[in-house]
């Protein structure tokens, strides 16, 4: 019980001269919860996401990426949505998920009907061949999804 | 810190109040995993991400973004905009490492 009370003010001590060192990036950096490989698998992401509710695949979602990737590390990725954005119906959110990496979240586009029409593009890194899921949520409630399987010759991770 | 290059660009380049364009916003920025093992020093590379992304026009905010690690170095962002006439559009982001910076360009739609 001394030992691990000692080593515990020892970890007590370093973190306290951590903090009052210059603020350089690294330290702020472990001031801020554990960020950096975040480590979610494709349910929990999607569960977050969703809150539970089914995501149905559809049509209205159009997902453009390359069947093949030389290179893992820029994948194309364009997704449009038909919708009217119009103030009562429109696409409030797109989300995407690359299945196989280590965290599966690429990005979440949070959009206003001052957008004029769901388009969203990017180009993201694949770690290996996977699939590409996109999720768009309405403002009506509904999930709708798309998904598109990418080859990748050189992974983009690492 | 030093400013980051970035950039805006309005498709097309002629437009009218309105019209629909594409928004492209482009950073060079390393996109740092956190995973990623330095060549030389054999050391983990600290991650380094943009985490957020804002879009403004005259300073309201019309579309957001959440970023994570796996956008492609010097990422690009395209969006759709409906100006609705003249204006200043912004572009607010943030990394993990607690940076902000913005940049704006002027919209002037013709007729």
């Amino acid at each position: 019980m001394q030992r691990r009370s000692f080593l515990q003010r020892i970890g007590l001590a370093a973190a306290a001269t951590a903090a009052t060192a210059t603020l350089t990036p690294q330290s702020l950096l472990a001031a801020e919860a554990p960020k950096g490989p975040n480590t979610m698998n494709i349910d929990a992401a999607l569960k977050a996401i969703t809150g539970g509710k089914a995501v149905t695949p559809s049509k209205k979602v159009h997902l453009k990426a390359p069947e093949i990737a030389e290179n893992g590390a820029v994948v194309p990725v364009t997704v449009e949505v038909d919708s009217p954005m119009t103030p009562d119906d429109y696409v409030k959110a797109i989300h995407i998920f690359a299945t196989k990496n280590s965290n599966v979240r690429c990005a979440d586009i949070m959009l206003t009907p001052a957008n004029g029409a769901a388009m969203f593009a990017t180009r993201i890194k694949l770690g290996s061949s996977q699939d590409v899921l996109v999720v768009a949520e309405t403002s009506t409630g509904e999930f709708l999804s798309a998904k598109q399987s990418v080859k990748v010759t050189i992974g983009g991770c690492g | 810190m030093a400013e980051r290059k970035s950039l805006i660009k309005i498709k097309p380049k002629k437009f009218k109040s309105g019209d629909v364009v594409k928004v492209n916003f482009m950073v060079m920025h390393p996109m740092e995993t956190g995973m990623r093992k330095d060549k030389k020093s054999g050391k983990i590379v600290p991650a380094d991400y943009i985490t957020e992304v804002k879009f403004f026009f005259n300073d309201t905010p019309f579309t957001t973004m959440q970023v994570w690690e796996s956008v492609s170095t010097n990422p690009v962002f395209t969006i759709n905009f409906k100006v609705p006439a003249a204006g200043t559009l912004k572009v607010v982001y943030k990394t993990n490492t607690g940076e902000v910076q913005e940049k704006s360009k002027k919209l002037k739609p013709k007729g």
